[in-house]
């Protein structure tokens, strides 16, 4: 089948389109800084972007943010005060939608930053960059969002670390942080969409991508992936969703 | 407390006369503004067993720092050198037992440099339970009961280094840093905990008397300035902002010998131990990128401040000879 995006781009417009005018977001570097961008630009002119560098705006960033304390980010921001500022509102309780990437996630959707091997043997781990602000997005977010990559490496039975615990351990209940439990509400891979069965914590697959089938998602999945009954396909990104994510990173520094 | 006195010095003086073997280290920077010169004069003096706290860094400038041999311990949220995708040599060092490494959140992070600030010894935070980092990071991070409520809560070590390392935009020569743009994102409060002082490189140095023209913008003042180092280019290849951004190329090229642990000391040689100050190693990237590399990094400007302030000082010898005010009913 001809597709005239790719899939990683049809993963950000789908991931955009969860987040509603007007929330307060909390974006983590990577995917999620060029989603958020693209959801001001289009259907979220009045979404709040909060950020670990320390900024808060009310409008689209000028251009790519490719760090969270990037220029496009504090430049023509309404407040650039610092981590402390941005995470308190976190922490306060007054952020919607907390959005992270991972390297790796697991049925019950604890997600892995960290690195991947057993920790306690240290040769056989590899590390990644570890938690920075995902962790602290999670807990304290009332939404979380996760965007990654969908490859059967990284949707596991069982995540090496526990960098951001889900709707449940492997080994039983999560613990509570204070009244919720951190797992994610939504993950968008570049093959579909995921939900959470919040009576067993277990993830479900409750979009699929066009042209990708339930049995292509499962060989990219490496845990007994459960599917929505109302499970449908995901719409394809418009001409101009398109034209305007590419504005967005034309050099395609996330997306090429 | 330091002196009223000048604190402008060489990076070499700056770096042997206030980091020790052995001393905790509050490493400044985020994703830019990373101290990077600072960082190369640390590997070319082979400091030793230094411990790191920070709460994220990129563009690879722990990566070296590790790599280099200098680093025993480090506590931290995130480490990369993000153009690569990867902390290479702080992976090798921890597989390796070289390194121990302590993970936090973010928030973790900031939360342990407040506390310092503060002068307190823990403090509570949201966040980090549940997750793998309170199992394994029983140094920075364990989980008390809330003596108001009963309820389970985290808390945070406070993090107090012996002494700062950062890069600003501004200082000038007493030791007063001026930062725009997010404060230095957490350095404010990792150079105020600090218990020495502050080592800092700047773009530019100024006269007090500019500083003191807009105290707002001071995010440590002079009385917590060890050393003041005028070191344009000091973030390189990480960016500064209103300067310069990030070299993403030379973050690649570096990354690509952090990649390898053969091909590393080749960087190190030719780019530190091989250039004899931060001046040198510009010099270098001009003979070997051009100077349009540099010409590159040059942001667009225009984004300065519209809004004209004036701290206005009001004399209260006005009220000298001036009548109580009073009225009928205060007279009866």
């Amino acid at each position: 089948m001809h597709r005239n995006y790719k899939l990683n781009e049809l993963m950000v417009v789908r991931c955009a389109k969860e987040i509603q005018d007007g929330e307060v977001v909390f974006a983590g570097v990577g995917l999620p800084l060029i989603t958020v961008t693209f959801a001001m630009r289009t259907h979220a002119p009045n979404m709040i972007l909060l950020t670990e560098g320390g900024s808060i705006r009310a409008t689209a960033p000028p251009g790519l943010a490719i760090t969270v304390d990037d220029p496009a980010l504090f430049c023509t921001g309404d407040a650039t005060s610092g981590m402390l500022s941005t995470m308190a509102a976190l922490q306060r309780g007054e952020v919607d939608v907390a959005f992270i990437g991972g390297a790796q996630i697991d049925k019950f959707g604890n997600i892995n930053s960290t690195g991947v091997g057993n920790w306690e043997e240290a040769t056989t781990f590899t590390y990644f960059a570890g938690s920075g602000g995902a962790n602290d997005m999670a807990a304290s977010g009332k939404r979380v969002l996760a965007i990654m990559p969908q490859d059967p490496k990284k949707f596991v039975e069982r995540v090496d670390y526990v960098t951001i615990p889900g709707h449940k351990r492997m080994n039983g209940a999560a613990e509570r942080n204070g009244d919720r439990i951190c797992g994610p509400s939504m993950v968008v891979s570049t093959m579909g969409v995921y939900r959470f069965d919040m009576a067993t914590g277990e993830m479900v697959l409750a979009e699929y991508f066009p042209g990708q089938s339930v049995e292509r998602i499962r060989a990219h999945c490496s845990f007994d992936l459960k599917i929505s009954p109302d499970l449908r396909e995901t719409p394809t990104p418009s001409e101009d969703e398109l034209t305007t994510l590419r504005s967005i990173d034309p050099t395609g520094f996330y997306l090429g | 407390m330091a002196a009223v006195k000048k604190k402008t010095t060489t990076l070499k003086e700056a770096v042997s006369s206030f980091i020790d073997d052995g001393d905790t280290v509050y490493y400044g920077g985020f994703q830019i503004m990373v101290p990077m010169a600072i960082t190369h004069e640390i590997i070319r003096q082979k400091k030793k067993g230094l411990k790191i706290l920070n709460a994220s860094t990129d563009a690879g400038g722990l990566d070296l720092l590790v790599g280099a041999g200098c680093v025993d311990e480090m506590h931290l949220a995130w480490a990369m050198n993000w153009y690569v995708k990867a902390p290479y040599a702080i992976r090798r060092a921890f597989q390796t037992g070289r390194v121990k490494r302590n993970d936090i959140s973010n928030f973790g992070a900031t939360s342990a440099l407040l506390a310092g600030y503060l002068g307190i010894p823990f403090i509570p935070v949201r966040g980090n339970i549940g997750s793998d980092m309170i199992t394994h990071n029983t140094e920075d991070l364990r989980v008390i009961e809330d003596p108001f409520t009963g309820e389970s809560i985290p808390v945070v070590r406070a993090w107090r280094a012996d002494v700062a390392v950062i890069h600003a935009q501004r200082a000038d020569w007493l030791g007063n840093v001026v930062a725009w743009g997010t404060r230095g994102v957490t350095d404010e409060f990792g150079c105020m905990a600090a218990k020495r002082g502050v080592v800092v490189t700047a773009e530019e140095i100024v006269d007090p008397e500019v500083v003191r023209s807009d105290p707002d913008r001071t995010v440590v003042p002079y009385f917590k300035t060890l050393a003041v180092v005028h070191c344009p280019w000091g973030a390189h290849p990480s960016g500064c902002r209103g300067y310069y951004g990030v070299d993403i190329r030379f973050c690649q090229y570096q990354g690509k010998y952090e990649r390898s642990e053969e091909l590393l000391p080749f960087f190190l040689d030719e780019w530190i131990y091989g250039c004899e100050d931060h001046t040198a190693y510009i010099q270098k990237y001009i003979a070997k990128f051009g100077r349009e590399g540099l010409d590159r990094l040059r942001p667009k400007l225009g984004f300065k401040p519209k809004m004209d302030v004036d701290y206005g000082y009001h004399d209260p010898a006005v009220w000298k000879g001036v009548p109580q005010y009073t009225d009928e009913r205060i007279k009866a």
